[in-house]
């Protein structure tokens, strides 16, 4: 698969009116709304490092390129694409783009949008459109990449990404701690954590059912990940010791950590104010249902909720959608849900502005069709 | 004081009166001198009226009743741009520094709305009691405005390790062209959907207009060291360049000034202390936990001496540390000692060809007899090579832009990009077919289309026209009679002949 493939592909799918079901290496074909499409444009074949010199820290790769092989190229030069979406690296980075998947680490790398330098495209009618470029600064034109990223597919076919990497950290050390305690001293741990001079690459709050399939007991645990020279590793561990008595773990916990959503049925993000998931997240990890997982960023302010499906589509959709009275009106993103349930989710793309968007780009809707409830 | 209003033009200049006051519109052509330029003196337009709204209402009814009259406009902060983006030829210039609220800062989460008038620095200023800025420090931060930093995604020393204006923008309200109200981004939380907020940054001015927009403001760093290295060539400072961002160390700004340029600085009232007879200079600061800065501290210092490197000092105060910097963000205005106009670039190139660059650079202004001097974000490779010339020198103007055309063909010819953080504008248009396909100017024109269907917002800027598709196809409807909407200029008389 090349380019002019994926743009012939998009062509023919014009002429014969039949839209495209766009996929990476098909790990999360469930993610999303159901597409309205028959036949599948994969570019799991389209894989391949275009450039890679890592004394620019930039690198560009085929869409269909695995997170697990730009991990293992760039490792050989002590380099890093800090991205490690829910899931697994077995999943492309033109599927983690498109889908602007992030995990742990965007607490302190940022999300998909602040990584990305550039990117090739074909639009829905085919036409092959670059954006961005490869220098690490870039203001030229219209932000088309900006666009692009999170878009689901729905506007273009990525086809080639250019990426800022990271030198890896001297040091690369995890931690756990144990909140064994009451809410209200988790609560108390999790301020005095967030005011002290910690710079954490991940800090996630587990509830009871994700630290024990984690294997990390039977308490809320807090899992944080701090990474630099030995100097600054060092301070920050010390620092962390005068709150908390806390345990190293071995760093695969973070993709074991990840790959708990792998089977989950429903997986919901909530977010809002940082402030609100700090005070109230330790009573927001209910440990009452072991069929639901959670876990919360509070220095970016997320809530992940995953359920195993317990069988009952609708119950499954009711705890879903009954989520947690105790935070209105913060934005839920629905990652994965049973079919059925996507009826009562309002589309992301209902605006006026999207809706332009998307006939602007995607003029016979031929694109992934539905997914984004459009 | 009463205004002339343009005679022609009475209903609109009027109407605009009644909006915003009469003392903030403006149509007398010696009053829209101030208007007639940026930060690049070397392009002039003359507005036709200039409007000054005092608050998100007017705003809302200006950009209506322009809508109602198919009248375009430029949107205006301060006016600090270096790209010719906030020239308005012969139409409306909206100036939007009266909208100067902060609205709200909540400390808690880390961030501020504020309204687009609002001065970087003085954002910075508000927020410093409380151990936080706001990252994104371009070097007219003293001047140049939030709105307008959103519309250009404006860059800084700092963006080397903080990112851009777009990492830092959480939300904005935005008046589409129309005068419709949308709200892109999220206040409160991360939300999913086409990232529209990220599309309008670095807009131009082209998508509307920003009404308030909310910032990530960053925990101050519990330590902050400054260096300064000084070499004997601009080849040794650009290899240590490189070998610094090789090491994997994420400095908070590596700057680069050659010997024009610190001669230049050192010679002004902003005087830094650099040394007058080196060849290159760079400003290198790290910041962050203070026992991790320490170490990078001695590593890069290590790097700077290796790599040839005759002094490097580490500032020991905020005083010093201050001091240092001024020189470096006041360079452009040093420039004007040398002559009364500037012309400035913005290439961005990958970072291992810096060396390479600096000799092409140095040997194209051999080749035309001009003096290049360079000032830039070496860490980002975001080069800004710029000339001090007298535009009234046609001869002179003409090796000057020469020289700048091989030098922006030579950066792109090394993978780079025509802009890092200055914006397209009118100054790097010509520009965009050569790093940008058909297709993909046309998918630019496309996603305009959808904000400003009628091109209305800072027209002829950033993709030119002819790039268009669609724009082409109306315009050969209309000509071939087919009834369609155009943007038409203010009917008065013609726009007074204006130097270029």
């Amino acid at each position: 698969m090349s380019t002019e493939a994926v743009a012939t592909a998009v062509h023919e799918s014009n002429a014969t009116r039949a839209p495209l079901r766009i996929s990476g290496r098909s790990n999360w074909l469930s993610a999303g709304r159901p597409v309205r499409a028959r036949q599948s444009l994969s570019l799991r074949d389209d894989a391949g490092v275009v450039s890679y010199v890592p004394g620019d820290l930039t690198l560009t790769v085929r869409a269909g390129t695995p997170l697990s092989e730009i991990e293992r190229v760039t490792r050989e030069h002590d380099q890093w694409l800090p991205l490690d979406p829910y899931g697994s690296n077995d999943g492309t980075i033109g599927a983690t783009i498109a889908t602007a998947s992030a995990g742990p680490l965007a607490t302190h790398f940022g999300l998909p949008r602040d990584l990305v330098l550039g990117l090739e495209f074909v639009n829905g009618r085919g036409d092959v459109v670059r954006a961005g470029g490869k220098v690490v600064k870039n203001v030229a034109g219209f932000d088309l990449s900006r666009l692009l990223t999170g878009s689901w597919g729905t506007l273009g076919v990525i086809t080639e990404v250019t990426l800022r990497l990271y030198a890896r950290p001297k040091l690369d050390r995890s931690v756990v701690v144990r909140l064994k305690g009451s809410e209200k001293e988790s609560t108390a741990f999790l301020r005095a954590l967030l005011g002290v001079p910690l710079n954490s690459y991940s800090l996630e709050l587990l509830g009871v059912s994700a630290a024990q399939a984690l294997g990390l007991g039977v308490s809320r645990v807090c899992l944080i990940r701090f990474g630099g020279n030995a100097a600054a590793v060092d301070a920050q561990l010390r620092e962390l010791s005068s709150l908390a008595k806390s345990e190293e773990v071995e760093t695969p916990v973070w993709d074991r950590l990840r790959n708990l959503e792998k089977d989950a049925g429903a997986v919901v993000r909530i977010s809002g104010l940082p402030s609100t998931f700090r005070e109230v997240s330790a009573s927001m990890l209910s440990d009452e249902f072991p069929w639901m997982i959670e876990y919360i960023n509070p220095v970016r302010g997320v809530l992940r909720l995953m359920i195993h499906d317990s069988g009952d589509a609708a119950s499954d959709e009711e705890s879903v959608l009954g989520l947690d009275p105790t935070l209105p009106n913060q934005p839920m993103v629905f990652e994965k849900l049973p079919a059925e349930a996507w009826a009562e989710i309002p589309s992301a793309v209902s605006d006026s502005l999207s809706r332009g968007i998307k006939k602007a780009f995607d003029p016979n809707n031929v694109l992934n069709p539905g997914i984004l409830g459009d | 004081m009463t205004q002339p209003i343009p005679r022609a033009q009475p209903a609109v200049a009027e109407r605009l009166a009644e909006i915003v006051g009469e003392r903030h519109v403006l149509g007398r052509q010696s009053e829209l001198l101030v208007y007639n330029s940026d930060g690049l003196p070397g392009y002039r337009r003359q507005p036709r009226l200039a409007v000054f709204p005092g608050n998100r209402e007017q705003t809302v009814e200006v950009v209506r009743l322009l809508a109602e009259e198919g009248l375009p406009f430029v949107p205006r902060g301060a006016g600090t741009g270096l790209s010719g983006g906030a020239l308005a030829d012969d139409i409306v210039v909206i100036g939007l520094h009266r909208l100067k609220q902060i609205i709200s800062l909540d400390v808690a989460n880390r961030r501020a709305t504020v309204e687009p008038g609002v001065v970087n620095l003085r954002l910075n200023k508000h927020v410093a009691p409380h151990g936080l800025l706001y990252a994104p420090d371009p070097s007219s931060e003293a001047a140049c405005t939030i709105g307008g930093n959103v519309a250009e995604n404006a860059g800084g020393p700092h963006c080397l390790k903080y990112g851009v204006t777009l990492n830092h923008v959480l939300a904005i309200t935005v008046l589409l062209p129309s005068g419709e109200v949308v709200e892109l981004g999220s206040k409160v939380g991360e939300r999913d959907g086409y990232d529209l907020r990220g599309a309008f940054i670095g807009s131009e001015g082209c998508f509307g207009i920003a009404l308030d927009i909310t910032v990530k403001l960053t925990p101050k760093p519990q330590t902050v060291r400054t260096l300064l290295a000084d070499f004997m060539s601009v080849d040794g400072a650009a290899r240590v360049t490189s070998a610094i961002i090789a090491s994997g160390i994420v400095p908070a700004a590596l700057e680069f000034m050659d010997g024009p340029t610190i001669r230049v600085v050192e010679s002004s009232i902003y005087a830094a202390g650099y040394p007058k007879d080196a060849e290159a200079i760079l400003l290198i600061e790290l910041d962050g936990l203070e026992a991790g800065v320490n170490a990078d501290l001695e590593t890069v210092r290590h790097i700077c001496l290796e790599g040839g490197a005759r002094n490097v000092k580490v500032a020991r105060d905020d005083i010093e540390r201050m001091k240092l910097w001024q020189g470096r963000k006041k360079a452009f205005g040093a420039m004007g000692r040398l002559a009364p106009h500037l012309i400035v670039q913005d290439a961005v190139i990958p970072r291992t060809r810096l060396p390479e660059i600096l000799e092409t650079i140095h040997a194209i202004s051999a080749k035309y007899g001009v003096v290049v001097c360079n000032v830039f974000h070496a860490g980002d490779g975001n080069l800004h090579p710029n000339i001090a010339y007298s535009a009234d020198d046609p001869a002179e103007s003409g090796r000057v832009h020469k020289a700048m055309t091989e030098i922006m063909r030579a950066c792109i010819d090394a993978g780079g990009s025509i802009t890092g953080e200055h914006g397209v504008g009118l100054d790097k248009m010509g520009y965009m077919e050569a790093i940008f396909s058909e297709t993909s100017l046309n998918a630019m024109c496309e996603l305009r289309g959808v904000f400003d269907p009628d091109r209305r917002a800072n027209p002829g800027k950033v993709v030119p026209i002819h790039a268009c598709k669609e724009w082409n196809a109306v315009a050969s409807a209309r000509a071939a009679g087919v009834a369609a909407r155009e943007p038409r200029p203010l009917e008065t008389e013609p726009a007074h002949p204006v130097a270029q």
